[in-house]
């Protein structure tokens, strides 16, 4: 059993008397361990696919199949949990508490979970270890370039040691090389760990590092296909 | 996640925001203060009262002519300063021992006000006829000279015993023990002056002169009766029973078997210090409740201000609820936001209300030279700390609820 099952799922918002059809029936699986990019124009509906399938949002139509469980066998607090444990967030705004050391914001899922507070440091510490931010761990966290945020945000998101990472954009506000570091990361996490990653992107080169692409456009996949030419290593990108 | 958590996500997001945080707790400080300091002053004043009540003495008892009035516009008040029910015959009855349970003095008084005047320095004094037991009853000495004695008593001497105001305004500085004055028609020596007392229950004793009862019935009012029979006894416990038996003793006297008919009615100190004591306290809390309106005023500007907060803080919020905060953890963290600025409030102001009591004590004691005790409104204390708890839970729901509705998504896209 696939750990995403997405069956003819549409995501309709209204607004002011609008409507508008932002998923027109969605199917796809998506397998534990997977490395996925979905793709597409603006607009075509990609971010409202990742925030269906990351529990931020619920869908209009159709089934959404998560972990063996439908999204509406969940309660409101199982969704909460599913977040916390099972799933990790990276948005393209970094979205870290400014104030914050970047020890205290990888954390900050620990602090919704079941996990005692007595291992939160050792955690959070090999977390930051892991994007290789060790030198920052007692920085507050409006001290970090760009890059060094998003690292940050990836360590919050493997914290919890989630089943599944969503990216939404995650180079979208760093220069290419700072870029290239995050995809690198992401890459040795499906790579070497099996971390699932869903990668929302509409950079090409940044899905070259995914296995798998599923394009949209108008709310429709287009196309669902390995990526043959994929980038392997980080070498390559920086060339 | 554990209430320490949540404990601290608050009070780190409070101490992100000091100086807004301060402006909102001193809204709730302002309120605890003006209650405590309401109710600590109106709890000083209640004592003070009934300190001089008390100071009267809780074994006296006072028997007043005439039925006793139902309110101040009562016409049986009249009787009470002019009734004539209480005489000589009263007075024996009264001081036989074996009437009155527990009786050990008892002393008639016949009061007016007269003018007294001495080498043309008048003053309308307030004149005190008692036997020689009145210092001792009202805790009177004479400064200078003395008190009149049986012998004065007996023989209706013309010797007055005069206030520190009286001996003010007709003497000025010089002395006046010796000197012989003006009562109402009659010429008195000045035997004694007494030191400033102030009020000693319904007289003020520094704008009185004391004399003898007989002399003051036969020369200053030319009247018969008394205007009040002081009885006292051995023990406060004797109170009640002594009150049974002087009603007892008066009725059989004047052949009265309804007490409807009641020509004299009996009052004593715990009746006093009892509506005394009621008047001041709740005067005192309803001053203390109309402070605590600006308790609600404070929790408003709470309301106000966590609902900017929600506003502005709708990103962390998303970022919390994306990491796995439930809507519960959420609105648990603003509630106790709330509640833990108007508690520091509650408790900033309690502190003030303390010192600013305190400080009033000093001023009504050095300055004004009142017997002020200083008295902390415990009550009024704990009291505001619950309130100030209910005012953060009260007005932080409505924020902490918005709050906790904001979708993950919505609030991660607000810019």
């Amino acid at each position: 059993m696939a750990l995403i099952e997405v069956s003819g799922v549409t995501k309709v918002y209204e607004s002011e008397g609008v409507v508008t059809a932002a998923l027109r029936g969605v199917s796809c699986n998506i397998d534990a361990g997977e490395f996925v990019a979905i793709m597409g124009p603006s607009g075509s509906g990609k971010s409202t696919m990742l925030h269906v399938l990351g529990f931020l949002e619920r869908h209009t139509e159709g089934t959404y199949t998560f972990d063996g469980k439908k999204y509406d066998d969940y309660s409101a607090v199982d969704i909460a949990h599913v977040r916390n444990k099972k799933m990790g967030f990276i948005f393209q705004t970094f979205n870290l508490l400014p104030r914050q050391s970047v020890l205290e914001n990888v954390k900050l899922p620990l602090l919704y979970s079941d996990v005692p507070e007595r291992e939160w440091d050792a955690l959070a510490r090999k977390a930051v270890e892991r994007v290789g931010l060790s030198h920052r761990a007692d920085f507050s966290a409006v001290r970090l370039s760009g890059g060094e945020k998003q690292r940050v945000a990836i360590a919050r998101a493997l914290v919890n040691n989630p089943s599944v990472i969503f990216a939404d954009e995650p180079t979208g506000n760093l220069d290419s090389k700072s870029g290239g570091v995050i995809m690198e990361t992401l890459h040795e996490l499906n790579e070497r760990e099996g971390h699932t990653i869903i990668l929302v992107t509409h950079e090409t080169y940044t899905s070259e590092y995914a296995r798998r692409m599923i394009r949209l456009k108008d709310g429709i996949i287009e196309l669902d296909s390995p990526i043959k030419n994929r980038i392997r290593s980080g070498e390559e990108f920086r060339k | 996640m554990q209430a320490k958590h949540i404990v601290r996500t608050a009070t780190s997001s409070l101490g992100a925001h000091k100086s807004r945080s301060i402006l909102t707790i001193l809204g709730i400080v302002v309120g605890i203060l003006a209650v405590m300091l309401v109710v600590s002053v109106g709890a000083g004043a209640e004592a003070l009262i009934l300190n001089q009540v008390e100071g009267l003495g809780a074994n006296t008892i006072i028997v007043v002519p005439g039925r006793e009035p139902k309110g101040p516009s009562d016409p049986a008040v009249i009787d009470t300063l002019y009734g004539d029910s209480l005489k000589e015959r009263e007075l024996d009855a009264l001081s036989r021992s074996n009437n009155i349970t527990g009786v050990q003095d008892v002393m008639p008084i016949v009061f007016g006000v007269t003018g007294v005047s001495h080498e043309g320095e008048t003053y309308q004094s307030m004149v005190l006829g008692g036997s020689e037991l009145f210092p001792d009853i009202f805790g009177l000495a004479a400064a200078q000279g003395e008190f009149y004695g049986e012998d004065d008593v007996r023989g209706r001497s013309a010797v007055v015993v005069i206030g520190s105001t009286v001996a003010e305004e007709l003497f000025g500085e010089s002395d006046a023990v010796g000197k012989n004055i003006r009562v109402g028609e009659f010429q008195a020596r000045v035997i004694g002056v007494l030191p400033k007392k102030g009020q000693v229950l319904f007289f003020n004793a520094d704008e009185s002169i004391f004399m003898p009862y007989t002399a003051a019935q036969l020369y200053v009012f030319g009247q018969k009766h008394f205007n009040r029979i002081i009885v006292t006894v051995a023990s406060h416990d004797d109170v009640p029973v002594a009150v049974a038996d002087i009603t007892a003793t008066l009725r059989a006297l004047h052949d009265i078997t309804d007490p409807e008919n009641d020509d004299f009615f009996v009052s004593t100190q715990e009746d006093i210090a009892d509506s005394v004591g009621t008047i001041t306290s709740a005067l005192t809390w309803f001053l203390g409740a109309v402070a605590a309106i600006s308790l609600v005023v404070g929790g408003v500007g709470i309301m106000n201000i966590m609902l900017v907060s929600v506003t502005e803080r709708t990103r962390e919020i998303g970022l919390r609820k994306a990491l796995g905060a439930t809507s519960g953890n959420i609105l648990y963290q603003f509630l106790l936001e709330s509640v833990t600025l108007t508690s520091i409030g509650g408790i900033i102001g309690i502190l003030l209300g303390a010192v600013g009591s305190y400080g009033i004590t000093l001023v009504l004691t050095n300055i004004a030279g009142l017997n002020w005790t200083f008295i902390f409104p415990t009550t009024a204390a704990v009291l505001g700390v619950a309130l100030s708890f209910c005012i953060g839970l009260v007005f932080g729901i409505y924020p902490a609820y918005q709050a906790s509705q904001k979708s993950p998504l919505e609030a991660l896209r607000y810019e």
